[in-house]
């Protein structure tokens, strides 16, 4: 992934320095260092960086005043401060004055990933411009912080994000794996009055109930075992924001509860605490299930889904939009193509019929991992039919496919394994299941390399 | 270009006080065949005292490398590994510390205990072929099933395939073949 961040390490111990400067090269950030706040503004002189992660206690100018400093300089820099142990005064100082967050050294690996995280979403909403209309006004082409697409159901889709990101209601995103219902979430932020507030997002689908309710909550020091120090949880981070819980269907009845309780009260405290903490923010929520039908099986709570489930928003399955691929196709290989530095150009026009007569059970997600895969074995400047093979031989089958689902389900999967030459790690990807998934399959319908 | 790659270890696992030799053949037999790296595992040799924190209880992990990248022997990459909890000094704990694009590493096998012993195999092997992309000279990816993935909790670190994603396994191939050529 293309990350551009630049950022500045200011720290008067060379150790603090190059073990921070260690970490956020291998994240893939450029990164310089500063052994003082001079130091600092005379290298921001000769290049402003995207964040600043400064120590609070420096000899000579101290974090406060480098904070001053480059607020003055560079009005919309980020500015992390770092404080010692135990000095929470000094950080909520530097957050009144502008910094974006606050690390206690030494820090858990988590908590700095955490926060990074939490940059590069304020600044993927900085560089999202101009709002969705204007960016497709006029244009046949649609595109839009990774939104790309051509179709009228798409257009519908950023029409009803429009009328719904202004109003302060929850939202629940529709549709199925691999739709992009996360870059949806994205687009309600930056058009909210929350915009300038964090985006938090959490899959409430890929982790226990036990690590959610931490992750959410956050929880005061020997809340557990194991819980050395207090942390913020994703509520407390998402304050002013937004907080986007992926796959809402997937938790538990207690835990809806719980959310429902936080709703409603704008208030909660971390695990182990009895401190209510105040928090406001707009909830955008997202599934792949039918939620209704979790209703009906009594598997998820009525007052909760009315709760989350204000407005609605569906995104249709890009086999009911096919206008789409081809732009689609197009910029995930230009992205790709920039990504492995492999000098690919475009797609030819039997390419792109292939790829239209491709009905997409994976959707988005699955497109471009056929893109991906395309653009490392290409071997010339066009993508065409021949780099598709695969995808061709695996979807004639599937359409001759007949009655039963366990036939076409059986002749899908032969398919990709075909296509894959029977590596079963790369069709359990190009599926998008895990390995285990297939294998078991496999045996099931007995299948194996001729 | 022809070269037995079986014959000449590219990586030395390199243990540091009492481990388990199941473990240290686990992590070998996974750093040869899902990275492709040919391994040898060295005779293990005592704690390294100097880099004992005594305050934090832990090891400095940037110590120990900074030790095994100074050492002229072995092969062209080498890896510690130690029973005991590491560190650096900006961070609580590190499961495991490299150069990026360098010669030496470390990993530590104290927090990926788990009942089965199998699971923590596992788990170290993940963290030694992570450890090992990065002294190829890899960074961080984001794909949600590649083992370049940086994991924040073990949860995250088992719920990892013991993969790469295709963009990083080309990357490898690439890198590692540059490693072959220039073993000395
Ligand atoms: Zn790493
Ligand atoms: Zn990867």
């Amino acid at each position: 992934m293309a990350r551009s961040m630049h950022i500045m390490v200011v720290d008067d111990e060379e150790t603090i320095c190059l073990a921070l400067s260690a970490w956020l090269t291998k994240e893939g950030y450029s990164v310089e260092t500063a052994a003082s706040g001079q130091e600092a503004l005379a290298r921001m002189a000769e290049k402003k960086s995207d964040l600043y992660l400064v120590d609070f206690k420096m000899p000579g100018m101290d974090g406060l005043q480098l904070l001053a400093e480059i607020r003055a300089r560079q009005p919309d820099a980020a500015l992390i401060m770092i404080t010692a142990h135990g000095s929470i005064g000094s950080a909520v100082e530097a957050m009144k004055r502008g910094a974006i967050d606050y690390l206690c050294k030494p820090f858990d690996p988590e908590e700095l990933s955490l926060i990074m995280e939490r940059v590069e979403a304020a600044r993927a909403i900085q560089q999202a411009e101009a709002p969705v209309a204007d960016h497709y006004a006029g244009t046949s082409q649609l595109s839009w912080g990774g939104i790309v697409g051509q179709s009228e159901a798409l257009r519908v889709v950023l029409n009803e994000i429009e009328e719904v990101a202004p109003t302060n209601a929850s939202v629940l995103i529709t549709g199925e794996t691999g739709t992009g219902k996360d870059l949806l979430a994205l687009a309600i932020h930056m058009r909210s009055e929350h915009a300038h507030g964090p985006f938090v997002a959490i899959n409430c689908g890929a982790q226990s109930e036990t690590l959610l309710e931490s992750e959410l909550f956050g929880h005061e020091q020997g809340a557990f075992t194991g819980a050395l120090k207090a942390r913020r949880g994703r509520l407390e981070m998402a304050n002013g924001g937004t907080l986007f819980l992926d796959e809402i269907g997937e938790i538990s009845p207690k835990m809806q509860v719980n959310l429902l309780r936080v709703l409603e009260e704008k208030k909660f405290c971390r695990l182990g605490g009895n401190q209510p903490i105040d928090i406001d923010f707009r909830l955008v929520s997202a599934t792949h299930r039918d939620l209704r039908q979790l209703l009906r099986e009594e598997q998820f709570r009525e007052d909760f889904f009315y709760r989350i489930n204000v407005l609605t928003i569906h995104i249709p399955p890009l086999r009911e939009r096919l206008e789409d691929v081809p732009v689609l196709a197009d910029f995930f290989l230009q992205k790709y193509a920039q990504e492995t530095g492999k000098p690919v150009e475009g797609l030819t026009p039997r390419a792109v019929e292939i790829l239209m007569g491709y009905n997409w059970p994976g959707n988005v997600r699955e497109l471009r991992n056929v893109i991906e895969r395309v653009v490392v074995i290409a071997r010339g400047r066009m993508i065409g039919a021949e780099e598709l093979r695969f995808l061709k031989t695996y979807d004639d089958s599937c359409r001759s496919a007949p009655a039963t689902l366990r036939e076409a389900e059986i002749l899908h999967l032969q398919g990709a394994l075909e296509a894959c030459d029977w590596n079963v790690t790369r069709a359990a990807k190009m599926l998008d299941i895990d390995r285990v998934t297939l294998t078991r399959k496999m045996k099931r319908f007995n299948l194996k390399r001729p | 270009m022809s070269v037995d790659i079986s014959a000449e270890p590219l990586l030395d696992l390199i243990p540091y006080g009492e481990i388990d030799p199941l473990a240290l053949s686990v992590l070998a037999a996974n750093l040869q065949a899902v990275l492709g790296l040919p391994t040898r595992v060295r005779p293990d040799r005592p704690l390294p005292e100097d880099s004992f924190i005594p305050v934090r209880y832990q090891y400095d992990a940037v110590k120990i490398v900074g030790s095994l990248d100074r050492e002229r022997d072995g092969a062209r990459f080498r890896m510690g590994v130690i029973q005991r909890d590491l560190c650096i000094p900006i961070l609580t704990y590190v499961y495991g510390e490299s150069q990026l694009g360098g010669r030496a590493a470390v990993i530590s096998l104290h927090r990926l205990h788990h009942i089965d012993r199998q699971v923590t195999f596992e788990r170290g092997a993940k963290i030694a072929i992570h450890e090992a992309g990065h002294l190829l000279g890899l960074e961080h990816c984001r794909e949600p099933g590649c083992l370049m993935r940086f994991s924040k909790q073990l949860e995250q670190l088992d719920l990892l395939p013991m993969r790469f994603c295709s963009a990083c396994e080309y990357e490898i191939a690439r890198l590692l073949k540059r490693a072959v050529q220039n073993r000395y």
